[in-house]
């Protein structure tokens, strides 16, 4: 069964005097269980949109979602379900302990499994210095770890994250990064939105492309970038006048460094031969690198090629 | 359980705010300053002393009810507490209920608070306490009760401001139906006329749940009037209720 699975949802945002934006486009999409999707899209691109709609704070336009296969409107799905909205807030009045007390109940977990939660959330996410402090004074960063432990209330199989790295310096990234990783471990599905690249690329299973509310592209992240040939960088030493020219022939680039020469091969099966070639011929290899190509680049040009098109205004 | 939890918190909030002890610091200012300030003459005190202690615990409570009350669903849609807490395994109803409870809870310490303590001043004046007195701040509860559920009714359709000026003026046309009623002669057959007297039956009377005169004076009431009034306050504000839990279900967040 698949964790989030949406047809054909749709958004159109109206009221009094405003003009009706298509947030939404027709999106379908399957998250599988267990898998990290990354959700990919600019600033607009209507990421927040599709969340809310998960979440059942939105009332989709048209279409459905459903979540392990329970409509998204209903109350059982939401207990499946944990949320980390894009900027979090709680009630300033309110400790840490005291929030996580609070979701406990709303879920309706006894006293003794709230205490035993707290244990377990509070070690996770570092929360045992600021127990007893009101939210009021907090950092972002803190925010965003005790919005992270309020997604974990309960244990839910499915965690929905909406930029959980925005706003973070490099080490409360690598933390969420890891927390994620690790609630992979732990058979969670997770869902996640944003627009730092490097994050995605380094968890994601699959990544889906959001362009002005229509889902442009969504797949593996190596099959994604498949059509881009991959590169491989050879360090070596120690060859003979005569494999270099050998290996300078077969090579996209050559550069020598010091005491190593470097050369940058088209493909997986070249590298191999060049290999063979340079232990045959007596040589050493120091180093041997992929150079994959970059989702950022493969981003850029379907924005590119998408933003051509002009949004589809309801009339 | 979900439905307390919310309005543990909704307590704990108003609580811990200081609004409120502004507010009881100023009620108490009206009680226990009428004497001082000379409002009082010798000989009429107690009657006084209890009449002004009733209409500052409906003031209070009524200000409590629509400044808390209309920003009660408001706020939490404006500063997103709300999201993390509708996308729980929690019908929305529950939560609007939750908010009512919780105002609700704080309402009743507020009343009880101020009614003890003037209680305890009346006693102390030498005066005699008959349960009349608590009966009338208990309807006085009743009527808050009523009021806050119409302002959460607007708390979930609009500003707090707006909100609030529509509360105050339920309230103040709510003191004065009898002015629909009653209507000059030249009012006859109009189309104003029908409409005023829709608003005589529509807009709940307040002025029932006023036993001032009563508490004042010591008068026994009719059990069956109060029966009456309270059968009155809870079918409004269980219309108030529904309302608002209707204009809260499928609200876009
Ligand atoms: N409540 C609303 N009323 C009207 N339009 C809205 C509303 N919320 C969002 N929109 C519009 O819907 C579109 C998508 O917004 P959404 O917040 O889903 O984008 P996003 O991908 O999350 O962007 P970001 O990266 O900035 O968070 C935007 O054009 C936005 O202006
Ligand atoms: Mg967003």
């Amino acid at each position: 069964m698949n964790a989030i699975e949406t047809s054909q949802l749709t958004k159109i945002y109206s009221g009094l005097g405003k003009k009706a934006t298509r947030s939404l486009d027709h999106l379908s999409l399957s998250v599988q269980e267990g898998e990290i999707f990354g959700f990919l899209g600019r600033n607009g691109a209507g990421k927040t949109t599709t969340i809310k709609l998960l979440c059942s704070l939105l009332k989709p336009t048209s279409g459905e979602a459903f979540l392990f296969g329970q409509n998204a409107r209903t109350r059982e799905s939401r207990r499946l379900l944990g949320y980390l909205p894009e900027q979090p807030y709680f009630y300033e009045f309110l400790t840490p302990r005291e929030t996580l007390d609070f979701y406990g109940k709303l879920r309706g977990l006894g006293s003794s499994e709230r205490t035993r939660q707290w244990e377990r959330l509070s070690e996770l996410l570092d929360l045992k210095d600021i127990a007893h402090q009101r939210i009021k004074s907090f950092s972002k960063g803190m925010r965003q770890r005790i919005g992270f432990a309020v997604a974990l209330v309960g244990d839910p199989p499915l965690l929905i994250l909406d930029e959980p790295m925005s706003g973070l310096d490099p080490v409360g990234r690598r933390t969420i990064r890891e927390l994620i990783l690790r609630c992979r471990d732990e058979k969670k599905t997770i869902f996640f939105s944003s627009h730092v690249l490097a994050d995605v690329e380094l968890i994601c299973d699959r990544v889906g492309i959001l362009v002005r509310g229509q889902l442009t592209q969504c797949g593996r992240v190596d099959t994604l970038l498949g059509g881009h040939v991959d590169q491989v960088e050879l360090v070596v030493r120690g060859i003979r006048a005569e494999t270099q020219a050998t290996l300078r022939e077969q090579a996209e680039q050559h550069r020598i460094l010091e005491d190593v020469e470097v050369f940058v091969l088209g493909s997986r099966a070249a590298a191999n031969d060049a290999i063979r070639l340079v232990q045959s011929g007596g040589g050493e290899v120091v180093e041997l690198h992929p150079i994959k190509a970059r989702l950022e680049d493969y981003f850029m040009r379907e924005q590119a090629r998408h933003e051509e098109v002009p949004r589809g205004d309801v009339a | 359980m979900r439905v307390l939890a919310i309005a543990h918190n909704t307590f704990r909030e108003s609580v811990r705010d200081k609004v409120l002890y502004v507010l009881l610091l100023f009620a108490a200012l009206s009680i226990f300053g009428a004497k001082a300030l000379g409002w009082i003459s010798v000989g009429q005190d107690i009657k006084i002393v209890k009449d002004i202690s009733l209409a500052s615990i409906s003031l209070f409570g009524v200000l409590v009810a629509i400044f808390v009350g209309t920003s009660l669903v408001y706020k939490e849609m404006d500063k997103r507490t709300l999201y993390t807490i509708i996308s729980q395994p929690l019908h929305r109803y529950e939560f609007v209920l939750g908010k009512y409870v919780g105002l609700a809870a704080v309402l009743a310490l507020v009343t009880a608070v101020m009614t003890l303590s003037s209680a305890c001043y009346v006693l102390v004046l030498g005066g005699s306490l008959e349960a009349v007195y608590f009966l009338a701040a208990f309807l006085i509860f009743m009527k808050l009760l009523l009021v806050t559920a119409f302002a959460l009714l607007l708390s979930s359709l609009s500003s707090p401001i707006l909100g609030a000026i529509i509360v105050f003026c339920l309230y103040l046309f709510g003191h004065a139906t009898g002015v629909f009623k009653d209507l000059p002669p030249q009012f006859e057959g109009t189309f104003a006329k029908q409409m005023l007297e829709v608003a005589y039956y529509v807009i709940p009377n307040l002025s029932n749940f006023d036993l001032r005169s009563e508490a004042a004076n010591g008068v026994a009431v009719n059990p069956l009037f109060v029966v009456w009034v309270l059968i009155y306050g809870v079918s409004y504000s269980a219309v108030f209720l529904l309302l608002a839990a209707a204009a809260f279900q499928e609200k876009d967040l």
